[in-house]
């Protein structure tokens, strides 16, 4: 039977746990082939322009229309899906690295490593992502993977504070403390015991940060940092497309679209995450304890 | 005989502010092959007690002796060292909170092993030696704990503890978690455990049992020593510590467990005592 | 002339079982209509499990009942069943549930509501857990005096304190004022019979209520609820997997396994010369392992 506790693989947990999980993991996994496959998916050249036909509503040649220069917008959104996806799980992974880490760790460490750490957690987390992405990227060059890195670093404190809350509820659970009277290091504890725990917490984060870190992309793109036109981008396709808003009103529909409805099934899988890797080990211990009290009073004694 | 245990006038105090001393002078001993009851109410310190002994919590004053080192002022890598050794073990109160939930209960009886560095072969022989000695198949160590009953679960702690070959075990309250027919099972594993010991001399595994229920205690403990408020106010063997208590509290105490077939004292002698005790 | 009473505590008991199909014979019935009883009980899951085969109970006025079993026996079930309170995923699928007389197995809610509280009042183990904990104490007992036994919102303080009072609480104000984390196990034990009682019902249903509480808090609430059969004329229903607590309080006992009623009667005898096998085999454990064995002289 499936459980926090089982082996069972976290796909088909995730699968079992409802249809909107179902929808949201389908959806996920076409716009991740897109994001592999897109450029070759593209009917024509994402770069290729012809005036003569710009601004054109969906035809059946151009199933979205085209743009501003008559390059073909379908196009552009599969080829610019993979520069969004990835940058995005670029930040977020950055973000893992640079937070979980730290995060599990700091548990054990001495008291004023913990102060000090948390207290730069707590400033990171003051300011503001775009922003910060902007100055970062002012001054390490106006690259996409600086900007990225900038996005990452304000999301490891995220992933440093989930990481650590969830290692803290297990290290003080007393099959820790059993270890330890039995002379159990810190990384034994953590490859043991810890781990286990923490890694859907983890996971359940990680997998809410790929979303923020999409729209964080997005608008910068959408201010044109990070990658220049002529690249497709989500962000960038938005931003022309609300120049001509008067001539093409639904143009901005398309790639608005593109990243509402990939940020929406990440968040919506990662809710379905929480509750199928039953997340929080220690609720669920106490969840478990508590249904066994009840039934071993209710249905016994 | 060296004793197991010696614990001499310790004190402990606990918290921040205010800082409260839950230990006052607190002294006894534990052979080899012994089994000492500690009986005490909510409060009385006797969990601190265990914990001091093991270093789980530090002593403010007083020496904690095991087998002969001086193990009150450990620390760090020194302490880790020690508890690799394995000497002192302990069983906590609730084996649904002290074993691992996802993890197989014959890995979590291994565990000291393990950290210790055994070999495995060598600590797969003691893990199953550990888990007859309680009693345990080790079929049945295949499972989780949620698969077992309270009783096994129990077993399991003890299980642990043992595997580590220790001298000293201390066990804390080890059947209150648990039902009639487990606390049963436990209660006839404590027993077997302190008989196997018998005759063993110097080599005998001595115990320190924590617990509330003088009832369960006096079926395991050859002695029997009464904390009351951080205090030991009485200290001997069971036969007389239950027939002749001589503190009023522990005659409160004896006086007010429910006994069947045998007259109990009347509720005047216990206000009484009661009064006494609270003077 | 020795008086009904007596002739029938010191009368063989019939054992009853449900399973065997064996018609019930309480002699209790003889004296006094019982004031909440169950004939012919059963449980069972939703799925069709029965957990428990036909049992009959019955607690006349004034009359301390004991029942003995271990989780799993049906003993709790057999309580909730008299309350109203079976747990999700069980119903009531036989015999019937009398209390005064009144059958409830099928009533609604609203008829169990008058009954709960005004005239069976309950407590359980674990006191903590039936108590809001950010609430004081003396709040919420003034709400069931209000809600339960109707009594005007004036007066409920007064009689909070006359009812803490009555059970032997020293400094009642000072315990009135507290929550629950600042109060011990027994002090909240008592606050929850205040509880119970508050209605002034006819019955108690203690349900391993001295369980988890020290030796010395146990005996004083078992004095305590003694003291409330004598000068209420409170019925009582002890339940619990130790022997000797119900042998301390209780004139007749029930042994419960397995959903069933193996054995019952009056306690004195049910203890010196016990019928069912069970019950020998729980009286041998106690006596392996009671204190007993120091203090026989």
């Amino acid at each position: 039977m499936s459980g926090p506790g089982s082996r069972a693989n976290v796909v088909v947990r995730l699968w079992n746990a409802g249809a909107a999980v179902r929808v949201a993991l389908v959806g996920l996994g076409l716009i991740v082939l897109v994001g592999i496959f897109g450029p070759a998916l593209a009917p024509y050249d994402p770069l290729a322009q012809d005036t003569a036909i710009a601004l054109q509503g969906p035809t059946l040649a151009h199933w979205l229309g085209t743009d501003y220069v008559g390059r073909d917008v379908l196009s552009r959104l599969l080829a610019g899906a993979p520069v969004s996806l990835l940058a995005a799980l670029l930040a977020m992974t950055i973000g893992l690295v640079l937070g979980a880490i730290p995060g599990v760790l700091s548990v054990f460490a001495p008291r004023i490593v913990e102060w000090t750490s948390l207290r730069l957690v707590d400033a990171l987390l003051a300011l503001p992502f775009i922003l910060f992405a902007i100055a970062f990227a002012g001054l390490l060059g106006n690259g996409l993977w600086q900007a990225m890195a900038a996005i990452g670093i304000l999301l490891a404190p995220g992933f440093f504070r989930v990481s650590r809350a969830a290692a803290l509820s297990v290290t003080s659970a007393q099959y820790v403390e059993a270890a330890t009277l039995l002379g159990a290091s810190a990384a034994w504890q953590v490859r043991r015991h810890v781990w286990r725990s923490v890694a859907p917490t983890i996971t359940v984060a990680a997998i809410g940060a790929i979303g923020g870190a999409l729209l964080v992309v997005s608008s910068l793109t959408f201010l044109g940092i990070g990658v220049q036109p002529p690249a497709p981008t989500w962000g960038g396709m938005l931003a022309s497309d609300l120049e001509f808003l008067s001539q093409r009103p639904l143009g901005p529909v398309a790639p608005a679209l593109a990243i509402i409805l990939t940020v929406g099934a990440l968040n919506l899988l990662a809710d379905a995450a929480r509750d199928a890797l039953g997340v929080d080990a220690a609720t669920v211990r106490t969840r478990a304890v508590r249904a066994r009290k009840e039934t071993a009073h209710a249905t016994s004694a | 005989m060296t004793a197991l245990l010696e614990v001499e006038d310790l004190s402990v105090d606990l918290g921040r502010a205010p800082r409260v001393r839950v230990l006052h002078d607190v002294s006894l001993r534990v052979r080899p092959g012994e089994v000492v009851g500690v009986v005490g109410e909510s409060g009385s310190g006797k969990t601190t007690l265990a914990r001091a002994i093991l270093r789980a919590v530090d002593a403010s004053t007083g020496r904690i002796v095991v087998q002969g080192r001086e193990v009150q002022a450990l620390r760090g890598r020194r302490l880790r060292d020690w508890r690799r050794a394995g000497a002192a073990q302990y069983v906590f109160q609730d084996p649904l909170r002290s074993l691992d939930p996802g993890v197989r209960v014959v890995d979590s009886v291994a565990e000291g092993l393990r950290i210790a560095g055994v070999p495995r072969d060598e600590a797969a022989a003691r893990v199953t030696a550990a888990l007859a000695a309680v009693g345990l198949s080790d079929e049945l160590a295949r499972r989780r704990p949620a698969e077992l009953s309270g009783g096994q679960r129990q077993r399991i702690a003890i299980a642990r503890a043992l595997a580590v070959e220790p001298r000293l075990l201390i066990l804390d309250e080890p059947v209150s978690a648990l039902d009639a027919a487990s606390r049963d099972r436990v209660i006839r594993a404590l027993i077997g455990l302190r008989d196997a010991a018998a005759g063993r001399g110097d080599d005998a595994l001595g115990m320190l049992v924590i617990s509330h229920d003088i009832g369960s205690l006096a079926a395991v403990s050859d002695r029997l020593v009464v904390l009351y408020r951080g205090r030991v106010v009485e200290d001997g063997l069971t036969r007389d510590v239950v027939s002749s208590p001589r503190h009023p509290y522990t005659r409160l105490l004896i006086s007010s467990v429910p006994l069947i077939g045998v007259d109990a004292p009347d509720r005047a002698e216990r206000t009484a005592l009661r009064a006494l005790v609270d003077a | 002339m020795p008086r009904l009473r007596d002739r029938v505590a010191a009368s063989p008991s019939l054992t009853t079982s449900g399973a065997k199909g064996v018609p019930s014979f309480d002699e209790a019935s003889l004296v006094a209509p019982a004031v909440a009883a169950v004939r012919g009980l059963r449980v069972s899951t939703l799925d069709g499990t029965e957990l428990v085969h036909g049992v009959d109970l019955a607690v006349r006025p004034g009359e301390a009942l004991g029942v003995v079993g271990e989780s799993g026996s049906g003993k709790t079930l057999t309580c909730r069943a008299l309350l109203g309170i079976l747990p999700a995923g069980t119903r009531i699928t036989g015999g019937a549930v009398l209390i005064e007389g009144q059958d409830l197995a099928h009533a609604d809610e609203r008829a169990w509501r008058d009954v709960r509280g005004r005239r069976l009042g309950a407590v359980f183990q674990d006191p903590a857990s039936y108590i809001n904990p950010a609430v004081r104490v003396g709040a919420q007992l003034e709400e069931v005096l209000r809600v339960t036994a109707g009594v005007p919102r004036r007066q409920t303080r007064e009689r909070a304190r006359e009812l803490l009072d009555s059970l032997g609480l020293r400094d009642v104000d000072l315990v009135l004022r507290r929550r629950v984390g600042e109060l011990s196990g027994g002090m909240l034990q008592r606050v929850l019979i205040a509880m119970a009682l508050a209605a002034d019902p006819a019955v108690l249903i203690a349900d391993e209520a001295t369980t988890a509480l020290d030796v010395t808090v146990q005996a004083e609430l078992l004095d305590l609820l003694r003291d409330l059969r004598r000068e209420r004329g409170l019925a009582l229903i002890l339940v619990s997997h130790d022997l000797a607590v119900v042998s301390q309080v209780c004139e007749r006992v029930l042994v419960f396994r397995d959903g069933a009623i193996v054995e019952g009667g009056a306690t004195a005898r049910v203890l010196r010369a016990p019928g069912h096998p069970y019950t020998r085999e729980l009286l041998a454990a106690h006596a392996e392992y009671g204190l007993e064995r120091y203090l026989r002289s």
